[in-house]
């Protein structure tokens, strides 16, 4: 403890954390959160009853925390990876047989997925039957909209990167749905797929929406979605 | 009396630019214009122009390989090439008019139509053998090409969509 102590107030950790010490009374330990980046996901006091399983299953939390876990387990992923053809099919066949490790990791992105999309349906079921989408939340009931259609987006653009017959005939009949939109259907299926038909810029434009664009805009929304939850007045 | 004028206009000042309003304007224009055209070069960019896909005219042949009653599914134009007794070809798509999946030639055929069917297994769409609709969820009729005979051979290009009575060629 006494190490501790002693290392809590030398230069360095001052210079990091920015609360003074010694943290003893209510309004340092509420300060400690309100010197905190995090102070948005973790508010200064929260009602007792808003901490309890059965108030909000944590589900909003377990999305989060899968994301999180498709982040890291998406990026050490793509170390093995080129999306290419026919690279992309191969290198996912060595992710599983040939890399120490690679099933566990590619099976961990794919479950996670799975449970993701699950978890943020419950979640929004939760929400809907809890009447939270009311005034004053109603703005951030369609940023969690966006961000449901921006999981089953990201659901999607992965389901093509181990180009298999499972994965090309999905985006086909996907592609082919986009078709529908009334006038510029055929445009926005062209500039989906690089093209009239699946090839490799089709799944390089997959790459980069799954790898870089749709989760950088998730991850945007996904602070503002819980920034939103504080100033709406917390959990509900 | 014009000293006067003037100060009246100047009251009037809704209508009077000043030098400010002037800059605000063209700059956010400009601002306006630049936006407006870099969105129009991004959508531009995101159009490939060289696509390496196949060539969208092939040939078939030469005529008398192609048996009578038969008929050549090719893959890689995803074309059914038929040939009917007398000597008349046609060639119908092979991609289901419902989402594009791959429709397959089947020689059984169905109930009533002992004559063969194409059929799509993603979503169960039949069609027979002209490409008109048996069953759904196909919304149309395949896609019929325009069928030329030059040398002895057949010449299909699918981007010529022709109707059902145009579609077959007689030789």
């Amino acid at each position: 403890m006494k190490k501790i102590e002693w290392l809590m107030n030398t230069k360095i950790w001052r210079s990091i954390f920015r609360t003074k010490l010694p943290i003893s009374t209510n309004l340092d330990r509420s300060l400690v959160i309100f010197n905190s980046l995090t102070l948005h996901i973790h508010p200064v006091k929260v009602r007792e009853k808003a901490i309890c399983f059965s108030y909000t299953f944590y589900l909003g939390m377990i999305s989060f925390f899968l994301f999180v876990i498709l982040i890291v387990t998406g990026i050490l992923l793509m170390l093995y990876y080129q999306p290419a053809i026919p690279n992309a099919y191969q290198n996912m066949k060595d992710i599983q047989y040939v890399v120490s490790n690679g099933t566990f990791l590619r099976n961990m992105h794919r479950w996670s997925a799975h449970l993701m999309v699950f978890t943020v349906f419950l979640h929004m079921l939760r929400v809907f039957f809890k009447g939270a989408y009311k005034p004053p939340r109603e703005f951030n009931w369609i940023i969690g909209v966006i961000l449901l259609l921006l999981t089953l987006l990201l659901s999607y653009t992965g389901y093509l990167l181990p180009y298999d017959q499972l994965s090309y005939w999905a985006v086909t009949v996907g592609a082919n749905i986009v078709k529908y939109v009334p006038f510029i259907g055929t445009k926005i299926r062209f500039l989906l797929l690089g093209g009239n038909q699946i090839g490799d810029y089709t799944l390089v434009r997959f790459y980069v929406l799954h790898c870089v664009i749709l989760p950088s805009v998730m991850l945007l929304l996904v602070a503002l979605h819980f920034w939103r939850i504080r100033k709406d007045g917390g959990l509900l | 009396m014009e000293d006067k004028d003037k100060i009246n206009n100047h009251n009037d000042s809704a209508k009077v630019i000043t030098r400010r309003d002037f800059f605000n304007k063209i700059g956010t224009t400009a601002t306006g214009v630049v936006l407006l055209g870099s969105l129009g070069v991004t959508l531009d960019f995101l159009s490939p122009n060289v696509l390496l896909e196949i060539p969208k005219e092939f040939k078939i042949g030469p005529l008398e390989n192609i048996q009578p009653d038969s008929v050549i599914d090719n893959a890689e134009h995803h074309v059914f090439i038929f040939r009917e007794h007398p000597g008349s070809f046609y060639a119908v798509s092979s991609i289901c008019t419902h989402l594009g999946c791959n429709t397959k030639w089947n020689p059984a055929g169905i109930e009533g139509h002992p004559e063969g069917v194409i059929a799509c297994p993603c979503h169960g769409s039949i069609f027979d053998k002209k490409g008109n609709v048996l069953h759904g969820p196909a919304p149309r009729s395949l896609d019929r090409f325009l069928v030329r005979v030059e040398n002895d051979k057949l010449v299909i290009n699918t981007d010529e969509i022709v109707s059902e009575d145009k579609m077959i060629v007689k030789v």
